[in-house]
């Protein structure tokens, strides 16, 4: 606050600081949660977090089963007891899975709730003699029978591998299921939990340590559902036709507003600032009429053939730096027999580089971020932009895939974070040139 | 050919992409709208004239009273709010400090999240079951909630409009205080008055006009706290944001809702970029200004009040301007975030335009609200001016 050149002392400096720090933590939270959300898996997205680590990390459990370690799901609690007794058992015949609960019946499918009937389908395992499944109440085992009861009725022949007890201090048990990073694609995990080569085992709770589960898988899987790539060129095309247009245009009309002294000049001008009055919604509806006339709507044309006319504020901004440049250079050029174009190429752009990056930097921006003009005129999915496809993607999931979105999202927004650091001083130069019209 | 034709040739000629786009997508747009406003329009017949007929139906059209006011709300809300917080956070980031142009970056970056991705990322952050918002925001609720109690306690018994009494009064006051304590107007009346009431009197009603200044705030916060419910006070620690039609505070039907509030604060978050037009604007100031009013023992909020906030009033007004025109074209987030609802309190005026033009077909309609938005925005635009007349400075150019 201080406005001379001397640096603040340390007590004034250190409440400024606090108070910028309390303000960063709720400027900078959004972003956090949304690149850890990117990288946590589908379960942890579907909980309250309990601590600072998970809010950040994404927690998963790792247990040793059959002497390997694997990353696992804790599926649920087993608490065997006389009334609700457990057994694992192998079967010697085949049946498949759909007449069999435990471990893949409901209990898994009502954590997972997006399925189609593809899926249901392949949640039809067969059983096979090789695997072992878990017994419980409701498909009992009779050990000196030696058949386990399916749901459907029927009753199979298996032998038994062990009958749970409860452990001895008390100890909590856990059905837990191995988990593999590709789980994390929504589309996939009703059959990771019919997926028979899964390990499992039911195992006491202070066998099973808690780990961070970071999965950057979430990132392909995300990708492919929006159709980044065929969005991203999209995109690009639409950005650099509007950049390349709104630059070359304002820059002439700039040059003819600063420059050429015309009947009629001022007042153009002054009817071109007025225009910036205008809201979109105002024009939005000839406008559409227009295109749809010239066949244009479906097309990427709407989008871009516009910025090729110029642009107000650009002119206007562009109108303002040329203004700032010596006359003489250009009287000189005059001389030497330049025509305005060849004074333009020659003498101008090379002294205006700094404002036209400027406006092509702002023009990128817009036209990446732009929703509407995209919502409006294009309807065919494989000409998405990116704003459309996530938009798209987002509506049509009505909002569960949270790590998805969130890795879509910072896939879509990484490009301008990446170009903001890359350009920062034309960046902020740019910003602080907008606020200057007057 | 003589050289100052030559020139407007050349001129034009220079201006003709410019002039297309003003005529084509500009001027014949705008003109054509508001013929379009005057018909019913089916998109697959042509316009059919019917007079005012658009203008009598969505006068009498609730929904449409509702986005607008709902517009109206929320630019009367979020631009204040937005440009006080941009002010300050533009004023701390001016300060010499360490590290800087780090909480430069940091407070800029959220601007360059785009619309569509910042929507789903809010929509994540508000999620009332497993969003970080209401876990981060708890120890404030829960504060702010002991604080309100007992105004709540005090609304259940006193109207609201004792409040607004309370405020006029103490505004009265304090400007009437104000006045004394510095009236120029001469010698002699300062003569007069210290004969009335005593040498201190200077002193006095300076100190005394301060004190009521904060009476001021006061009241304010009690008059809208009068509108509190008890059910408020246990909404405040975990509001259901997005999914929430009732307005906050619950006693005031016209104050925003839960939902509002969500896009309110939402808008807060981009605030950034504001904050780096008034820093290059503050940077602009002349530090002799500064250093004369050190020499007249000036304090830091008299600096701040009567030479940084004036010079940078002009971008102020600026965009308090581009923010009345913005709050109308608010479409992308209501529309991915709420789809208008819950009960149509975000059903902002740019959307409902859209859902009128696109869903409904209903071109001419559209095209009428859309006019009158467009007035409603030059009034405002032209009623900020006027306000402002007398406070904005122009540097002599």
């Amino acid at each position: 606050m201080s406005t001379t050149d001397k640096p603040t002392r340390w007590y004034m400096a250190a409440p400024i600081h606090g108070i910028l720090l309390v303000g960063a933590v709720f400027f900078v939270l959004p972003l956090l949660w949304m690149i850890a959300t990117s990288f946590k898996p589908l379960e942890q997205t579907l909980k309250v977090p309990g601590s600072v680590k998970e809010a950040l990390f994404g927690i998963g459990h790792r247990a040793e089963i059959g002497g390997l370690v694997y990353d696992v799901v804790l599926e649920r609690a087993i608490t065997p007891s006389v009334d609700d007794p457990y057994w694992i058992v192998r079967p010697l015949e085949e049946f498949p899975n759909g007449e069999m609960t435990h471990p893949f019946g409901p209990e898994t499918w009502r954590k997972y709730p997006i399925f189609n009937q593809d899926e249901l389908k392949r949640m039809d395992t067969i059983i096979t003699p090789a695997m072992e499944v878990l017994a419980d109440r409701k498909t009992p085992y009779n050990e000196e029978t030696g058949i386990l009861s399916l749901l459907s009725g029927r009753g199979v022949k298996a032998e038994l591998v062990k009958t749970l007890e409860p452990a001895e201090d008390g100890e909590q048990l856990w059905l837990v299921r191995e988990w593999r990073p590709e789980d994390t694609d929504t589309k996939e995990i009703g059959s990771t939990a019919a997926d028979p080569t899964r390990a499992w085992a039911v195992l006491p709770e202070s066998s099973i340590r808690e780990s961070i589960r970071s999965i950057p898988q979430n990132y392909p899987a995300a990708l492919k559902r929006v159709n980044f790539w065929r969005s991203f060129l999209n995109t690009m095309f639409v950005c650099v036709m509007t950049v390349f247009g709104v630059v070359i245009s304002s820059l002439i009309v700039a040059y003819g507003f600063a420059f050429i002294d015309f009947k009629g000049r001022e007042t153009l001008f002054k009817l071109t600032l007025a225009t910036m009055m205008i809201p979109f919604p105002i024009v939005m509806v000839p406008t559409y009429l227009l295109y749809r006339k010239l066949g244009w709507v479906g097309t990427f044309k709407p989008l871009w053939v516009w910025s090729w006319f110029g642009s107000a504020f650009f002119i206007f901004l562009l109108r303002q730096f040329l203004l700032g440049m010596p006359k003489d250079l250009l009287d000189a050029a005059r001389i030497d027999g330049c025509s305005e174009l060849q004074i333009l190429w020659h003498v101008v752009v090379p002294l205006t580089k700094a404002p036209l990056a400027m406006v092509a930097l702002f023009q990128f921006l817009g036209t990446w971020r732009d929703f509407m003009g995209p919502l409006i005129y294009l309807n065919n999915t494989s000409q998405f932009t990116l704003s459309l496809s996530l938009q798209a993607f987002q509506s049509e999931h009505g909002g569960t895939p949270w790590h998805l979105l969130m890795a879509a999202s910072t896939a879509f927004s990484l490009p301008l974070i990446i170009l903001f650091f890359l350009t920062i001083r034309t960046f902020i130069r740019s910003m602080a040139t907008s606020g200057l019209k007057e | 050919m003589k050289n100052s034709t030559r020139r407007t040739i050349t001129g034009y000629a220079f201006a003709t992409p410019w002039l297309i786009a003003m005529i084509f997508l500009i001027g014949y747009p705008f003109a054509a709208s508001l013929y379009f406003s005057t018909c019913e329009y089916p998109p697959l017949r042509g316009p059919l004239f019917i007079g005012m007929g658009n203008y009598q139906e969505l006068v009498q059209d609730a929904v449409f009273r509702q986005s607008m006011m709902i517009t109206i709300v929320f630019a009367v809300v979020a631009i204040p709010l937005g440009v006080l917080l941009a002010l300050t956070l533009a004023l701390f980031l001016n300060s010499r400090i360490h590290g800087r142009s780090v909480y430069r970056v940091v407070y800029y970056l959220p601007h360059l999240v785009p619309s569509v991705a910042v929507a789903i990322l809010w929509m994540w952050m508000f999620n009332p079951d497993f969003g970080i918002l209401n876990v981060a925001l708890s120890p404030f609720g829960k504060a702010a909630s002991f604080l309100l109690r007992p105004f709540a306690a005090v609304a259940l018994n006193v109207p609201p409009w004792v409040g607004l009494v309370f405020v006029i009064a103490a505004f009265a006051l304090w400007r009437w205080l104000k006045k004394k304590a510095i009236d120029p107007r001469s010698v002699a009346l300062i003569q007069t008055r210290r004969l009335t009431f005593g040498r201190w009197s200077e002193k006095g009603f300076s100190i005394a006009s301060r004190l009521t200044a904060l009476v001021f705030v006061i009241a304010i916060v009690f008059a809208l706290a009068l509108w509190l419910n008890p059910i408020d006070l246990a909404k405040i620690q975990s509001p259901g944001w997005l999914t929430d039609a009732n307005a906050f505070p619950s006693g005031l039907s016209a104050a925003p809702s839960w939902a509002l509030w969500a896009l309110i604060y939402m808008s807060l978050w981009g605030v950034g970029q504001m904050a780096i037009i008034y820093l290059a604007k503050l940077q602009d100031v002349p530090v002799v200004l500064y250093e004369v009013a050190d020499l007249d023992g000036a304090n830091w909020w008299q600096k701040t009040r009567y030479i940084t906030v004036p010079m940078i009033s002009p971008v102020i007004l600026f965009n308090v301007i581009m923010g009345i025109i913005g709050a109308f074209q608010v479409f992308t987030e209501p529309y991915i975030m709420t789809s208008g609802g819950p009960e149509d309190r975000t059903r902002f005026a740019a959307m409902f335009i859209y859902d009128q033009t696109f869903q409904y077909q209903r071109l001419g309609y559209g095209s009428a609200v859309a006019w009158v938005l467009f007035l409603v925005i030059v009034v405002l635009t032209l009623l900020a001016m006027r306000i402002s007349r007398e406070r904005v400075y122009y540097a002599a150019r």
